[in-house]
């Protein structure tokens, strides 16, 4: 056999390694994608959902002109900037902090990593349980060391509890990140450090926080993309209450399709979606390669 | 001195941490273990009378709030949708290592996919399934279930393969092993440990995923992590919360047990990609 002939075999049967799966990521998301544009420009509802009738960018329009598009855009933000950042300084400072204890106890990490392992929805279900006036053992015992509790629902509270309850569960995936991050610093680089006479804290300042930098954006970037499309917790814990104060993206566009039964609106809403994801992994990336130029 | 009183204040912050970040599944375990009647004249930490009448409970309900129904679901779909994603990117993450195909376009395209919200997909899949009868089926859970996994798994495979010694492949090779016997009976077993590792974490995410089984079942298929929150709707007496607290704790045992007593070899593959991304 010649060379190219070898290296042409090569490709042939590397090609039908990936087939399948291939074939199945067309199926269940290059299919879809084709049916979120056309149906997003077209005039479309269960009625005439195998002809869908092409009518431009109305359903864009009607989406970037609804208020509750803009409102659900803006908490999908907040909550996973606000979220991510508490995660991640969170993680931070018990990576550090408690790096003498976890680096010789694997079991000690893997308690903090059990809430990682719990289904967000049903972390929703168990707050509503914890949260509740009457039978939740939180008011309760707020109740009975300060006379009194908040109203962890309300229109003015309902976004803060529920990033209390997001950061809870995922400061365990931040902390196992910058626990290895931190593990990884070398002995040398400390030592080395504290022979010219660095203190404990600006040894942490100038050597250990500039060398972790890059996974403590990596951790960051990772729980806000995770958190821009939260669904879960916050369906079962509230549902679009507290007056739409709680409405994700992600909530907004399955409300469009199964309460209002729009599928034009929501599929306009998902293209716009992918569009801002893009924006935010291009973003991501472009900083990655522009760290690691540097 | 001061070390022993800096490492008694770890162990302090330790224990906080770890009570604060798992007291969901705390509270709610102790919930499930008294009485309605002590539920609601006292919510305290502290049980008076301890009962496993909630557990007892739950498994005289019927049709709407069959628990083993919902469990046998979760517990298919997830097993299915872990095996295909494993059977789907085991063969291809080998082709993207070995034989250099698709690593440019597909490798980055899949991983990528974790960064985008997959309910963008879910309209036109609901309609799909729709036509296809898979709509409140466990094979069409599965399905998405796969979907969800195959990044990780594509990840974490390729990965393994590359460190892989080239030389054992070859002399198999020069033996006339062709390409699926080398990956069955050489490849394969060399990787059982990522395999391994792969099909405890896909489970777990698969058992805990929400927003499709929401969407794509309605009964027949309806897996856990959605049937739980029908013991939270009010219906006649209000919200029997001690049998509600009973479900959740056995929806989330199954995760809880496999993450205790897997994290020596999940625990690194939970956040593969994140720093090599």
């Amino acid at each position: 056999m010649t060379v190219s002939n070898f290296k042409r075999s090569l490709r042939r049967e590397g090609y039908a390694l990936i087939a399948p799966l291939t074939l199945f990521l067309l199926a269940l998301l290059g299919f879809p994608l084709v049916v979120d544009i056309v149906y997003s420009v077209s005039r479309v509802g269960f009625e005439n959902i195998r002809r869908p009738e092409l009518s431009g960018f109305g359903n864009y329009a009607k989406a970037i002109a609804d208020r509750e598009f803009w409102s659900a855009a803006w908490f999908s933000l907040r909550f996973g900037l606000l979220a991510s950042l508490l995660e991640v300084s969170l993680g931070l400072a018990l990576a550090i902090f408690l790096a003498p204890l976890l680096g010789k106890r694997s079991w000690l990490m893997a308690i903090l990593m059990l809430p990682m392992m719990v289904a967000p929805a049903l972390v929703g279900l168990m707050y509503r349980l914890i949260l509740h006036e009457f039978v939740g053992v939180a008011p309760y015992y707020l109740d009975l060391w300060f006379g009194d509790s908040p109203a962890f629902f309300s229109n003015d509270n309902a976004f803060k509890t529920l990033v209390v309850v997001e950061s809870l569960q995922w400061t365990p995936f931040a902390l196992l990140i910058l626990h290895s991050a931190y593990a990884a610093i070398s002995l040398d680089v400390r030592e080395a450090a504290a022979l010219d006479g660095a203190g404990a804290w600006r040894r942490l300042v100038y050597i250990d926080l500039p060398i972790m930098a890059p996974a403590i954006a990596v951790t960051f970037f990772i729980r806000f993309i995770d958190s821009f499309r939260v669904f879960d917790n916050v369906y079962t814990l509230v549902g679009a209450g507290a007056g739409g104060a709680t409405t994700s993206m992600s909530i907004y566009i399955y409300q469009a399709f199964f309460k209002a039964g729009d599928i034009g609106l929501a599929v306009a809403a998902s293209m716009l979606l992918l569009g801002g994801s893009f924006v935010i992994l291009f973003a991501v990336n472009w900083a990655g390669a522009r760290a690691a130029r540097a | 001195m001061t070390k022993r009183l800096l490492d008694a204040l770890r162990w302090l912050v330790f224990a906080a941490a770890a009570f604060a970040m798992n007291f969901p599944v705390i509270s709610t375990f102790v919930t499930s273990l008294k009485g309605e009647a002590e539920i609601s004249a006292s919510p305290s930490l502290w049980i008076q009378r301890p009962t496993f009448d909630n557990y007892r409970a739950i498994f005289a309900m019927q049709d709407r709030f069959d628990i083993l129904h919902f469990l046998g679901n979760s517990l298919v779909a997830s097993l299915l949708g872990s095996v295909f994603a494993i059977l789907l990117a085991f063969p291809a993450a080998y082709g993207m290592v070995r034989n250099e195909v698709g690593r440019k376009w597909l490798l980055p395209l899949v991983v990528n996919l974790r960064a985008v919200p997959l309910i963008i997909f879910a309209i036109p899949i609901y309609l799909m399934y729709q036509n296809l009868a898979l709509l409140d089926t466990r094979l069409g859970l599965a399905l998405i279930l796969c979907l969800v996994n195959v990044p990780l798994a594509l990840v974490l495979f390729a990965t393994a393969i590359a460190e892989l010694p080239l030389e054992i492949e070859e002399a198999a090779r020069v033996d006339g092993a062709d390409t699926r016997r080398l990956l069955i009976h050489v490849v394969a077993p060399m990787s059982l440990n990522i395999i391994a590792a792969t099909t405890v974490l896909a489970f777990i995410y698969s058992w805990n995923e929400f927003l499709f089984g929401l969407m794509l079942t309605t009964s027949r298929a309806t897996p856990v992590s959605v049937g739980a929150s029908f013991f939270f709707a009010a219906s006649g007496g209000g919200v029997r919360w001690g049998v509600a607290a009973a479900v959740m704790i056995l929806a989330t045992l199954p995760p809880l047990l496999l993450g205790l007593t897997m994290y020596r070899w999940i625990g690194r593959s939970m956040t593969a990609g994140a720093v090599k991304g």
